[in-house]
């Protein structure tokens, strides 16, 4: 069974190993290059000072400007992270969405599951190699993307929070990578054609991602609200690297006045009219900015719950395959 | 005697219509039996059931005493070739053999590269460059490398032209001839098996209609023609198979219990296939008719 399972995929393999050898080709360069910049600007310096209470306003306009150098020169790349995000999703349909349908439409699951050993042991064994493979691809992808990204989510506001480099790094590819392959092998047991099969596992897995992300990483854990007032706060109140759910502007008895903004004067500060700060918004004395966010040091929390979402659904996927299997003749 | 494959009752479901349907039968070890059928008729289904690829919906179905679905057991005792001879069409012929023996406990990998040798079919070439006979006989030579005791082989030779078709069908008698292999295989044209086959199995719109060694159903069989028939019962006939009329004259094929002794009827001897196609014919038809909404 194992020497069946390499002789049908070893071309795959192969090509497979070489669209990740041609990719880090690409990858590495540019990681080292952005690490290099972020070296030369003294920005892990910057990230050091800014997480201590006491910045000299001269430290952080320093930092800020090297941060938007940095921004502006490599922000573009952001745009290269989300083409990865794709790359789970093409393991479960190459991979995983021809493991069965391909089987059956070209008839030769008659052949395979007439021979000696039962189909039920043939399963498992391709499911387990194939899976062990891109639980291999997921880790190394996965740890060279938290290298890679690195610096993008140190000077970017939402640090690792954020809704694309979350999903690019640490643990949580593996757990994308495992179900899109159970994905797509379940959709082979039902549709067992692979076109079929291969568009219900990409839509499946959109779905699904989006569904998760959107609807269920905010509430993973309790998020925590944060009230501060709008005159006399500076930067350092706010964390960097929090996952900031929903904020906005509350009057003295917590009623939003206005959402999705913040205004924070220096202490003293007036507005444009000579008015207390925020007057020429409405703004009654008493008013104060809120937050409602994950804070940064639970990102390895939310990776692991997310993560767990994940394997959890490809094993039952897997789970129903196998039953599915039984009933293919 | 020992029994091969043995059906009570059996029958599969496909949504709401049945591809097989109260379906008994026995077929004793060391035959070679042909099941013959019009295309829809069920044979794969039936074919299926007895290699434990399809689990039935009622009744039950043994080999060599055994239910072979999902059954480890029953696996190692059937060779399978299933329609079209499905196989990897990217591996060698030697590398399927290979495979075989990863896959099987007992394979006999030096009797599948005989007969692959023999054949002249190119070990290191793709078997999906082959020609259908040549990979028929890969599939075949598969099948027999496991000393199955049952061999089931479903339309093996519906893709191959005539003259492959008759060194296939030749090639699997020299070499189940020997052995004590029994040996199922299916067709829509029963041309193909005559000459090969010692017993029948008749599938016509997912019921079996006839079942038996070919002697037995040859010398139960006789053509009568006679005055037009008023469907009066006729001495030593059992039943009347199938009937067509002329103003003044009948031809009946029936079934016999004893000697037609009556004057009025000329006996005929009939051949195998006329009482298959007469099995076949009748009712079919008549749901076609139904189906479109016309008289028959």
């Amino acid at each position: 069974m194992i020497w069946l399972t390499w002789r049908q995929h070893r071309r795959q393999a192969f090509f497979t190993l070489l669209g990740f050898a041609a990719l880090a080709a690409l990858m590495v360069p540019i990681g080292l290059s952005m690490r290099h910049s972020y070296a030369e600007l003294g920005l892990a310096e910057c990230a050091r000072q800014l997480a201590a209470t006491d910045v000299t306003p001269a430290t952080r306009e320093a930092c800020d400007a090297g941060f938007y150098r940095f921004t502006n020169r490599y922000g573009d790349l952001n745009l290269l992270a989300v083409l990865l995000l794709a790359l789970p999703v093409l393991v479960g349909l190459f991979w995983g969405a021809p493991l069965v349908a391909r089987e059956v439409e070209q008839g030769t699951h008659r052949f395979a599951w007439t021979q000696g050993i039962p189909r039920s042991r043939w399963a498992l064994t391709k499911f387990g190699l194939v899976g062990a493979a891109a639980v291999a691809l997921a880790v190394c992808y996965g740890l060279g993307m938290s290298w890679w990204v690195e610096p993008l989510t140190r000077s970017a506001r939402e640090g690792r929070f954020g809704l694309i480099v979350f999903d690019l790094q640490g643990v949580a590819p593996v757990g994308y990578t495992v179900f899109a392959v159970a994905l797509g092998i379940f959709a082979g047991t039902v549709w067992k054609k692979m076109l079929p099969a291969m568009g219900i596992t990409l839509a499946g897995f959109l779905g699904v991602r989006a569904a998760v992300a959107i609807l269920a990483r905010p509430h993973y854990q309790p998020a925590r609200t944060l009230a501060f007032p709008i005159e006399g706060a500076t930067e350092t109140t706010l964390e960097r690297g929090d996952w900031i759910l929903a904020q906005g502007i509350r009057s003295a008895d917590g009623a939003m006045v206005a959402e999705d903004s913040r205004i924070m004067c220096p202490p003293g500060g007036k507005g444009p009219d000579g008015r207390a700060c925020g007057a020429e918004l409405g703004l009654q004395p008493g008013a104060y900015n809120w937050q409602l966010y994950q804070p940064a040091d639970r990102f390895w929390l939310f990776q692991g719950i997310e993560t767990g979402i994940f394997v959890a659904l490809a094993v039952l996927l897997l789970w129903l395959a196998v039953r599915r299997i039984r009933r293919i003749s | 005697m020992e029994i091969a494959l043995e059906a009570e009752q059996l029958g599969k479901r496909y949504g709401k219509s049945w591809a097989l349907r109260d379906c008994s039968l026995r077929l004793p070890a060391g035959r070679i039996a042909a099941l013959v059928g019009p295309n829809g008729a069920g044979k794969s289904t039936l074919l299926h059931l007895a290699v434990g690829l399809l689990k039935p919906d009622a009744g039950t179905i043994r080999v060599f005493g055994q239910s072979p679905y999902d059954n480890p057991a029953v696996l190692p005792e059937i060779g399978f070739v299933a329609q079209d001879t499905p196989l990897y069409r990217d591996f060698t012929a030697a590398e399927l053999v290979h495979l075989g023996g990863r896959m099987n406990r007992r394979w006999d990998a030096a009797l599948a590269r005989d007969r692959l040798g023999q054949l002249g079919i190119p070990p290191r070439l793709p078997v999906g460059k082959l020609s259908g006979g040549q990979r028929a006989q890969v599939a075949l030579a598969l099948a027999l490398a496991k000393r199955p005791r049952l061999l089931l082989l479903d339309e093996p030779v519906a893709s191959l032209d005539p003259l492959a078709r008759r060194e296939f069908l030749q090639s699997l008698m020299g070499s189940v001839a020997e052995s004590e292999t029994t040996v199922l295989l299916s067709s829509h044209l029963l041309a193909d098996l005559e000459r090969t086959c010692d017993h029948l199995i008749v599938l016509n719109a997912a019921q079996v209609r006839l079942t038996g060694a070919v002697d037995d159903l040859v010398a139960a069989h006789r053509q009568l023609v006679g005055p037009r028939h008023d469907g009066r019962p006729v001495g030593g006939v059992a039943a009347v198979v199938r009937a067509s009329h002329t103003d003044r004259q009948s031809t009946l094929l029936v079934r016999v219990d004893g000697p037609v002794n009556d004057p009025a009827w000329t006996v005929h001897d009939v051949g195998l296939e006329d009482v298959v196609l007469a099995y076949l014919a009748d009712d079919a038809q008549q749901n076609r008719h139904s189906e479109w909404e016309v008289p028959a």
